[in-house]
């Protein structure tokens, strides 16, 4: 891990989506930094607003989502802040890609089913001027697919996405992605729709090209495996705001907030033989109709008459560990 | 592309049982009306029996259904299928009328792509707005209007009362190349008659055009906002790709339904139009068939169905060959 040199910025961000059933609000007012060569993760189970927040960051949020209040500051170069929410379309588009690249969930839908996959790298490097017609951008998706370890990858590049396996698309995406060697590469759930025998093999060649590209990776997932293996820095996403943030050290050997223990507890042990796995009970509350107070209170186990009723603090227990519960406020610990 | 060569023969092959098997069932249902055609043709009551025999010998209506059947498409693909009724052979008949036909079929198509498909697509990049209402709601009403109460509105306001079309005769240039007249007329440089083609035309063709133009506005809306609302567009924002970009491959994936149609709309109206060619008394493939109904040419009728069953197959081919170079997932 590199030193406190921050590569984004984002302070007080509220993503809101308004639908015709009510105002969803999505993000509701998170911060964090990540820095520039880290792996950072951002945790928490399907409906929390890991993605939206992911999707904000390059401001491809899709309509009805809007960035209602915060900032967002993008270092591509140390000491040379852009507010990427005050930009216009124009100076997004050479943001987007070029700078902040992504990776989504879904490989077969993210890709054109009518054009090669070469096409659609070449297209993107043509259009971000790394080379100067399609046959070099052709070239340069063989050398770009044969680094992601496709295999054939001379012939992968004439390959439509029906033709490739998921593993092989998601390689594909990857290449793309890195295609314009972008400062920060977003990653969203990038295995969830692969077979497990593949993840592993995508996640190596993801970590293999961060180290050797010097690339800041921010994950998001919601397996703790991942998080363990990949990451620098964790934070726990939970309904639309950060419950705490802390290296993965840490959070593996001392989680505060009692959702970060829940959710650890329901990772299996493979060292321990257990009779059932822990789940926690209830789900992620509707994010039309918001409990008051503590948005986790229904189903924590530790829920204070106040978790109910006020809105917890955010309570630093290290410089680089922060949790937003009630049971730590008043220095207590840490 | 060899998929495709494979696939082309295949197709060829089964070309032929179709058209049989549409021209049969036309000559059967022409067959088995209770009259006796040799009668009909030969002049009805006052007949004289001896040419009654000779009719019933030349067109072997003593003979089975199939083997009538037989004679027929022998004849009529050999050229030698002469109408009793008209004296003239059909296939030059038909040929005869089909400059009109086709006049009025590219004129037709040419309104509904130029209209109904921007159309389509400023409703979807208009969505739910009063522009995307309006679009929607001209191709309801487009779609559920009867033509043959719209073309004389439209007679009334444009021929009546503004004298912006002709009613009447068919214009066609000093010399003929390729038999169309208005493609003889460009190419021969004679735009007075262009100008009185178009004249002639332009009411029929909007007539004819219009229910589809509705629907093609509306299949391009839905199948453009499918495309759209696809994975792949956000990740093509993702890289950074300009709306030009974004546009193209949405537009190639729209297109697979929107072809579709448009072939078999343009089969359509090659097929003859006979409502509207009987309004605008237009000679077209589409009244040929009406009057050989009426005259009990069941024999020049066949030859329209064996011509128009020819043209939608055709089309239906080239629909494919179309697919398959949009969609390369689509191999036969």
């Amino acid at each position: 891990m590199t030193g406190r040199d921050p590569i984004i910025v984002v302070r007080d961000l509220h993503v809101y989506f308004y639908t015709h059933a009510g105002i969803v609000r999505a993000v509701d007012g998170i911060s964090f930094t990540v820095y520039r060569g880290e792996t950072f993760c951002l945790v928490g189970e399907t409906g929390c607003g890991k993605s939206v927040t992911a999707k904000a960051l390059a401001r491809i949020v899709p309509p009805p989502g809007k960035i209602v209040k915060g900032e967002i500051i993008f270092y591509p170069e140390p000491g040379k802040p852009i507010d990427v929410t005050k930009l216009g379309e124009k100076e997004l588009e050479r943001i987007r890609g070029r700078l902040i690249a992504y990776v989504f969930q879904d490989p077969s839908a993210a890709l054109d089913p009518l054009y090669t996959v070469g096409y659609q790298l070449a297209e993107t490097v043509k259009h971000h001027g790394i080379v100067k017609s399609f046959k070099e951008g052709f070239q340069l998706a063989a050398k770009l697919f044969r680094k992601v370890l496709m295999p054939d990858a001379d012939e992968r590049v004439k390959a439509y996405p029906h033709e490739l396996s998921g593993g092989m698309k998601q390689r594909s995406v990857i290449a793309i992605s890195l295609s314009t060697e972008p400062k920060l590469l977003i990653a969203d759930e990038p295995t969830t729709a692969l077979d497990v025998t593949v993840q592993a093999q995508v996640m190596d060649v993801l970590k293999r090209l961060k180290e050797e590209k010097n690339l800041t990776l921010i994950l998001i997932t919601h397996n703790m495996g991942l998080v363990a293996e990949m990451c620098d820095r964790v934070a726990v996403m939970y309904a639309g705001k950060i419950v705490e943030e802390a290296p993965v050290d840490e959070l593996f050997k001392q989680p505060l907030h009692p959702y970060t223990k829940m959710l650890l507890q329901a990772v299996p042990d493979p060292s321990r033989r257990v009779e059932r796995l822990e789940s926690i009970p209830g789900s992620v509350p509707n994010p039309l109709n918001l409990p008051p107070g503590c948005r986790f209170h229904p189903r924590c186990p530790h829920a204070l008459k106040r978790c109910r009723e006020e809105e917890p603090p955010e309570v630093y227990v290290s410089p680089s560990h922060r949790v937003v519960c009630w049971l730590y406020a008043g220095g207590r610990r840490g | 592309m060899a998929d495709l060569k494979k696939f082309l023969v295949r197709r060829l092959i089964t070309f032929i049982p179709t058209l049989i098997g549409a021209t049969f069932l036309v000559f059967l249902v022409a067959v088995v009306v209770p009259a006796d055609p040799a009668r009909l043709w030969a002049g009805g009551e006052k007949a004289d029996p001896r040419v009654v025999e000779l009719l019933r010998k030349e067109y072997h209506l003593d003979e089975p259904i199939w083997v009538q059947y037989y004679y027929f498409m022998v004849n009529l693909i050999t050229n030698r299928m002469v109408s009793p009724v008209t004296h003239e052979n059909v296939w030059s008949t038909i040929l005869e009328r089909l400059p009109v036909t086709l006049q009025l079929a590219l004129f037709s198509f040419t309104l509904v792509v130029a209209v109904g498909v921007p159309l389509g697509i400023i409703a979807a990049l208009k969505r739910d707005t009063i522009v995307d209402y309006l679009i929607r709601a001209f191709a309801a009403i487009g779609m559920s209007m009867p033509i043959f109460w719209f073309a004389y509105i439209l007679i009334f306001v444009f021929y009546t009362n503004l004298g912006w079309t002709t009613l009447a005769g068919n214009p066609t240039p000093a010399k003929t190349i390729t038999g169309l007249p208005i493609l003889d007329a460009i190419l021969l440089g004679d735009w007075r008659t262009v100008c009185q083609i178009v004249e002639r035309f332009w009411l029929p063709s909007l007539v004819l055009a219009w229910p589809s133009i509705g629907f093609v506005a509306r299949l391009v809306r839905n199948s453009f906002l499918d495309a759209m609302s696809a994975d792949f567009v956000e990740y093509i924002i993702a890289r950074g790709l300009p709306k030009t970009t974004l546009y193209k491959h949405v537009l190639r994936n729209a297109l697979v339904p929107v072809v579709t149609v448009l072939g078999l709309i343009f089969g359509g109206l090659l097929a003859g139009a006979p409502i509207t060619e009987t309004i605008f008394a237009l000679p077209g493939i589409g009244m040929l068939m009406i009057q050989s109904i009426q005259n009990y040419d069941y024999l020049t009728l066949i030859g329209g169905v064996f011509f128009i069953g020819l043209i939608y197959l055709t089309i239906n081919l080239v629909v494919d060959i179309l697919y398959a170079i949009i969609d390369p997932r689509i191999r036969y």
